[in-house]
């Protein structure tokens, strides 16, 4: 028990670790198409396997398209295309 | 731009419906079509009218599994849109619908 709750902190300090280098948002670049909340395919890359979107730690993305991201995870979640909850596989 | 100008100019829009699933595929264009009326009667016009068909959704809505769903890219003004997302949602075989402003207007 208290070996698990050790280990979820680690996982956790990992995550915190894995800090993108500046100027890594992909969605910045000349050639990025713009974010489309229909392409659900594209959009599972920021959501995690339980559905909740990824902080912008780890998909690395700016501010300005982290939150266009996730309007566009919002907007999908509604039209059923990318679930709101998902269990764990 | 004031509340007047926005009345009278025409922007693109992009309208997802998803359709009951007991629906016909072959009734579904037809039906669209009927739908799409009221933007062109308002002087807009029906850029494209893509069809996905039968897909299964993400979630049960209204207990069923699966959606036929479809996209709809408009040049029209805001008041027509709004009409035709009334009458969309006004219908017992749509199930849900969203309207997008198309990036670049």
């Amino acid at each position: 028990m208290a070996n698990d709750r050790k280990k979820e902190r680690s996982n956790k300090r990992a995550e915190l670790k894995r800090i993108p280098k500046p100027g890594a948002c992909i969605f910045c670049k000349d050639d990025a198409q713009p974010i489309d909340y229909k392409e659900t395919g594209m959009l599972r890359k920021y959501i995690s396997d339980r559905g909740k979107i990824r902080a912008r730690r780890v998909t690395g993305c700016c501010t300005q398209h982290q939150r266009e991201i996730a309007t566009a995870v919002k907007n999908a979640r509604e039209m059923a295309l990318l679930p709101y909850t998902a269990t764990v596989r | 731009m004031s509340p007047e100008e926005v009345g009278d100019c025409m922007r693109r829009y992009e309208v997802m419906v998803i359709l009951d699933p007991d629906l016909e595929e072959r009734t579904v264009a037809p039906s669209l079509e009927t739908f799409l009326n009221v933007v062109k009667q308002d002087g807009g016009q029906v850029d494209k009218v893509d069809i996905w068909g039968r897909r299964r959704m993400a979630y049960e809505i209204n207990h069923k599994p699966e959606g036929i769903y479809a996209v709809l890219e408009v040049t029209s003004s805001p008041a027509a849109v709004a009409e035709l997302d009334r009458q969309l949602n006004l219908n017992e075989a749509v199930i849900r619908t969203k309207v997008t402003r198309s990036a670049g207007t």
